[in-house]
């Protein structure tokens, strides 16, 4: 009760402070919260772009339906296999014959069709890497049934490497930004702690135990930290409402952006309040002009 | 009740704030501890409150031995010792109330019986009529009294003043003596560090001099 006391009465009595301190978390748990945020949705992409990477097996002709459905059972019990799905000759014109519907002249040209029936298979997460599809791809080729086999070599090996850069790019990013903000957070709270340290000095002084000292600034970081995270995590929130309408494909995972925010910047209040109070409190002698 | 047992303190390269001082306090002395600025008033008087720690030597105080105190029993040996300074060291976003309740708050006391312990210190040192009155609205020997209220509301057995007369005129600094001395009366032990020889003789009573980290009078 006296420590949470305390806390707001050096929270409000001390509100230049205080505002500087929120303001400046503020933008720092800001920028993480863009980050994560930016990151959560740069993964969206790359699986959405990995779930397009599939194996299309082409078969020979006028095969027993038989034949067929076995061929299917084997390449669905196949490792990194997740999902095989058969299509006739007639879908791959219908679908042949609608990519190209822009341009009459070459529907015009197809008198009979030209395409042979295949298995589209979809792989499961993990084997999207180039040198997985590679090796699936070979062992589907091992069937008599296929005449070709075909992965997108090019576009798979293009994807992996952008992702990898994009990857690598992001942890690189999030580690500048994660240490900016902790030392940003950190210091500032310092400046906080540091303008009540005639307080500490009292405190002890009359015989404070350490916790005594220490709680009230815990506290009052815990208060700093939680207001600024939700402060950031409500204009992310914004951000995405106004947004939404032309990037559709983004989405805000509230438990990931919102809840981990706010218990980070409580965190990070309390954590940087506890080694502020500390070494000041360490460093502080009764202050005296004499010896 | 403070033994300091043959103890030296040394700061930086072998210079002495304190060397070979052997001091005993007992149940309601007062004594001024006098010496130039430099002298080592300031070292002994944190030796006692445990602040620092001799090099040399040992400070026995209420039954606490600097030698085997641990960090976290400090807070409880300061809880019997009320302590002033020249500078006040007041709260300035506390009312003289607060200030003084401050002490009892942060151990755990509150409600009526706190109540009462701060306006019985307050109406010791004469400031119970401004106890709603801000510390930068008083002159330097309110403040001063300010801070005395608050290190006797504890009932400590010692009371260590380091120059509680260095920012306050001569009229007001008589007036703090004067309280030290009801103070004393009380039953409480005082030991005031003043550079002030002049007036620790005029007020009277018992007085150590440090020079140069040495006890030359007892």
């Amino acid at each position: 009760m006296f420590s949470l006391r305390e806390a707001l009465i050096g929270l409000k009595r001390n509100g230049v402070m205080t505002f500087i301190a929120i303001g400046i978390m503020f933008f720092s748990l800001f920028l993480l919260g863009a980050f994560l945020w930016g990151t959560f949705n740069l993964f969206g992409i790359i699986n959405l772009a990995r779930e397009k990477v599939e194996i299309n097996a082409f078969l020979r002709e006028n095969l027993p339906e038989k034949q067929v459905e076995e061929l299917e059972g084997k390449l669905m019990s196949m490792v990194g296999v997740e999902r095989v799905e058969y299509v006739s000759k007639e879908e791959a014109l219908d679908k042949f014959q609608e990519e190209i519907k822009d341009a009459p002249s070459l529907l015009e040209a197809i008198k009979t069709n030209p395409l042979p029936p295949s298995f589209s298979i979809k792989l499961k997460d993990g084997f999207t890497s180039p040198e997985k599809v590679e090796e699936i791809s070979e062992k589907i080729n091992i069937f008599d049934e296929f005449i070709a086999v075909e992965y997108g070599k090019s576009w798979i090996k293009r994807l992996d490497r952008v992702v990898k850069i994009l990857f690598l790019f992001d942890i690189l990013l999030g580690i500048v930004i994660s240490f900016a903000s902790v030392f940003v957070v950190s210091n500032t709270i310092r400046l906080t702690v540091l303008a009540r340290k005639r307080t500490i000095e009292v405190m002890k002084l009359v015989g404070a135990t350490e916790k005594t000292v220490h709680t009230p600034f815990i506290l009052a970081g815990a208060i700093e930290g939680g207001v600024a995270a939700a402060m950031s995590a409500g204009l992310l929130y914004l951000i995405y409402q106004l947004t939404s309408k032309f990037f559709v494909e983004f989405s805000f995972p509230h438990n990931f952006i919102t809840i981990g925010t706010i218990a980070f910047g409580i965190t990070l209040g309390m954590i940087g309040s506890k080694l502020a109070v500390k070494t000041t409190s360490k460093e502080m002698r009764f202050e005296s002009t004499d010896v | 009740m403070i033994e300091i047992r043959n103890v030296s303190k040394k700061f930086k390269k072998g210079w002495y704030a304190l060397k070979n001082v052997d001091l005993s306090i007992a149940k309601g002395d007062f004594l001024f501890l006098t010496g130039q600025t430099g002298s080592g008033k300031t070292t002994l008087l944190r030796l006692i409150y445990m602040d620092l720690f001799p090099d040399e030597g040992e400070v026995a105080v209420a039954g606490f031995l600097s030698s085997t105190i641990k960090e976290e029993e400090i807070p409880f040996l300061r809880r019997r010792i009320g302590i002033i300074f020249q500078d006040f060291k007041l709260l300035k976003d506390k009312t003289v109330y607060e200030n003084v309740a401050f002490a009892l708050e942060v151990t755990g006391q509150s409600g009526r019986k706190m109540r009462e312990k701060v306006m019985k210190a307050l109406t010791l040192v004469g400031l119970s009529h401004k106890r709603n009155d801000f510390p930068y609205t008083l002159s330097g020997g309110e403040q001063q009294k300010t801070a005395i209220a608050r290190a006797l509301v504890r009932e400590p057995f010692i009371l260590l003043a380091d120059e509680p007369t260095g920012n306050i005129d001569p009229e007001g600094s008589e007036e703090i003596i004067k309280i030290l001395q009801e103070v004393n009366t009380a039953g409480t032990a005082v030991l005031m560090a003043t550079h002030d020889i002049a007036l620790a003789k005029k007020m009277g009573g018992r007085f150590i001099n440090l020079e140069q980290g040495q006890l030359t009078t007892k």
